[in-house]
């Protein structure tokens, strides 16, 4: 349309990380952004503070795009197109899917789209995009290279995809809150010394691990945070220097020692160990070993989770800073052309 | 390449009030070419038709023409019947007068009627049997009468007589009459 030059196209990227939502905002015009911001909003829903901040915006142009990052737990990806073959990997009967350049295909739940355009329906929703497509499109300088395991990191939840060059060969999408209720996670009885780094065998299987009755007890797992003391910091450097870090988490020099953070970090590594695990047994996928893991931390975590990987699984860790927005914000612009 | 799991909803510049106007001005154009496409086509059909009223006109003209042209020569035939019926009355009283004039004593064999005279071809016992009794007559009628004989076997004569009327005389005549 001629009369859409005329003004600025409106591009909202939503995000919700804990129990938060962030909202970044872009202007646009012919040219390129004219104008960003970003509000962080207290709410899981569409709260009337966050709904005036998106209109005083929106209102400005006719051309305005809400995009949303799906957090459905019930989605994923599989590595082929073909309808046939896509249901002996998962059952989408009740499952919305898109194919991906015709190598592979991602999914999430109906209800959960169905959720999201009802919790954004005062403002509207027009696209929901896959943390898979954020994921590819993040790496699309190194997913078609040899075989890489890469990662989207969000507060709650991780994206995993097996790439070898640009095909997909593995993808799971976990939940950490929800795979702690299922495991029944026990890190209180998880002592450091069971955690031999020199033992041959570093998967850790989460069914050995004792529960506690009450999660509140995690707690106690800010013990972790004493790893600091056993493997020295000096160690871990030397290790680090070995491999290339195309921006490391440790850029600041900062080994952040909030218990908490270690805590989920562990959790990370264990749902990420026991999904490359899956990966290695589980015969309807192509198997092949992975040496290289790429990290897209929209969660802004320590490096602890690298220190898990590198240390327990000897794979080369490398970890981008992600901001999510800006990514969906990208991914908009790219459907749009 | 599509990415989003939903179709974006469609982007308008037209608010729900211009919306609004749009349509109503809409639907008031569209009665206007309506109306417009209407009239055309009444105006079209108003010229057909007056087309068709003038090729009729014509038509019908053209056969008044051919009608009066048929009186006219229908006319023209009556009065040329009437004409000939006059002349052939004329023609008639003129042979039955001629033959009233031709006395018992005189056998005529020819008679030729002209347009302004009369050759008569005949037998007499004798000049003056023809001299009285029909040469007489005959100079009353025609303004010169010419007679010529010549004997037959029997010891008859046998005559020519020519008679002419002067017809430009007699239209002086008339004419003189009037004045």
């Amino acid at each position: 349309m001629i009369l859409e030059f005329l003004y600025l196209k409106v591009i909202v990227s939503i995000v919700r990380r804990d129990s938060k939502t962030i909202v970044y905002i872009e202007l646009l015009n012919k040219k390129g952004i004219v104008n960003t911001d970003k509000s962080e909003f207290e709410t899981e829903i569409l709260s009337l503070k966050m709904y005036e901040y998106i209109y005083s915006f929106t209102r400005e142009s006719p051309f305005f795009y809400i995009s949303i990052l799906d957090t459905s737990p019930s989605q994923g990806a599989i590595p082929t197109c073909s309808k046939h073959q896509i249901n002996s990997y998962y059952d989408l009967s009740s499952s919305e899917y898109k194919c991906y350049d015709k190598k592979w295909s991602y999914y999430t739940s109906k209800s959960d789209l169905y959720n999201i355009e009802k919790t954004y329906e005062k403002i509207g929703v027009d696209f929901i995009f896959s943390p898979f497509i954020i994921l590819r499109n993040f790496f699309k300088d190194k997913i078609h290279e040899n075989v890489a395991m890469y990662i989207l990191l969000e507060e709650d939840s991780l994206s995993m995809g097996v790439f070898k060059e640009s095909k997909l060969l593995y993808a799971e999408h976990m939940d950490i809150s929800l795979d702690i209720d299922k495991n029944d996670l026990v890190i209180e009885e998880t002592e450091l010394s069971d955690i031999n780094l020199d033992d041959d065998n570093t998967s850790i299987d989460l069914e050995k691990m004792e529960s506690l009755d009450e999660l509140d007890q995690l707690d106690e797992f800010g013990d972790f945070g004493d790893i600091a003391d056993l493997d020295s910091i000096e160690e871990l450097d030397e290790f680090d220097d070995t491999k290339e870090t195309e921006e490391a988490s440790e850029k600041g020099g900062i080994f952040i020692t909030d218990s908490a953070k270690v805590h989920k970090d562990y959790q990370r590594f264990l749902l990420i160990q026991s999904s490359i695990n899956n990966f290695y047994q589980n015969e309807k996928f192509e198997s092949e070993f992975i040496e290289n893991l790429y990290i897209a931390d929209g969660a802004c975590k320590s490096n602890d989770l690298k220190k898990f990987l590198e240390e327990e699984m000897f794979i080369n860790v490398y970890i981008r800073k992600v901001d999510l927005c800006v990514e969906v914000s990208q991914v908009t612009k790219m459907e749009l052309e | 390449m599509k990415y989003s799991y939903i179709r974006p909803r469609k982007k308008s510049v037209f608010t729900p009030e211009i919306h609004l106007l749009s349509v109503f001005f809409g639907i008031t154009i569209g009665m206007l070419v309506f109306t417009y496409t209407f009239l055309l086509f009444k105006d079209y059909m108003f010229k057909k038709e007056k087309q068709e009223v003038l090729h009729a006109k014509t038509f019908t003209i053209k056969e008044i023409k051919n009608i009066e042209d048929s009186i006219s020569f229908i006319r023209n035939e009556s009065a040329l019947s009437q004409s000939i019926y006059t002349k052939n009355t004329v023609l008639k009283d003129s042979i039955v007068n001629m033959f009233d004039l031709v006395p018992q004593r005189i056998t005529l064999s020819e008679a030729n009627l002209l347009e302004n005279g009369l050759i008569l071809y005949g037998i007499t016992p004798n000049k003056d049997v023809y001299n009285f009794m029909l040469q007489a007559p005959l100079r009353s009628i025609f303004h010169r009468t010419y007679s010529s004989f010549y004997p037959a076997q029997n010891g008859w004569l046998r005559f020519v007589s020519t008679n002419y009327v002067d017809i430009k005389e007699e239209t002086k005549e008339e004419e003189k009459d009037e004045y």
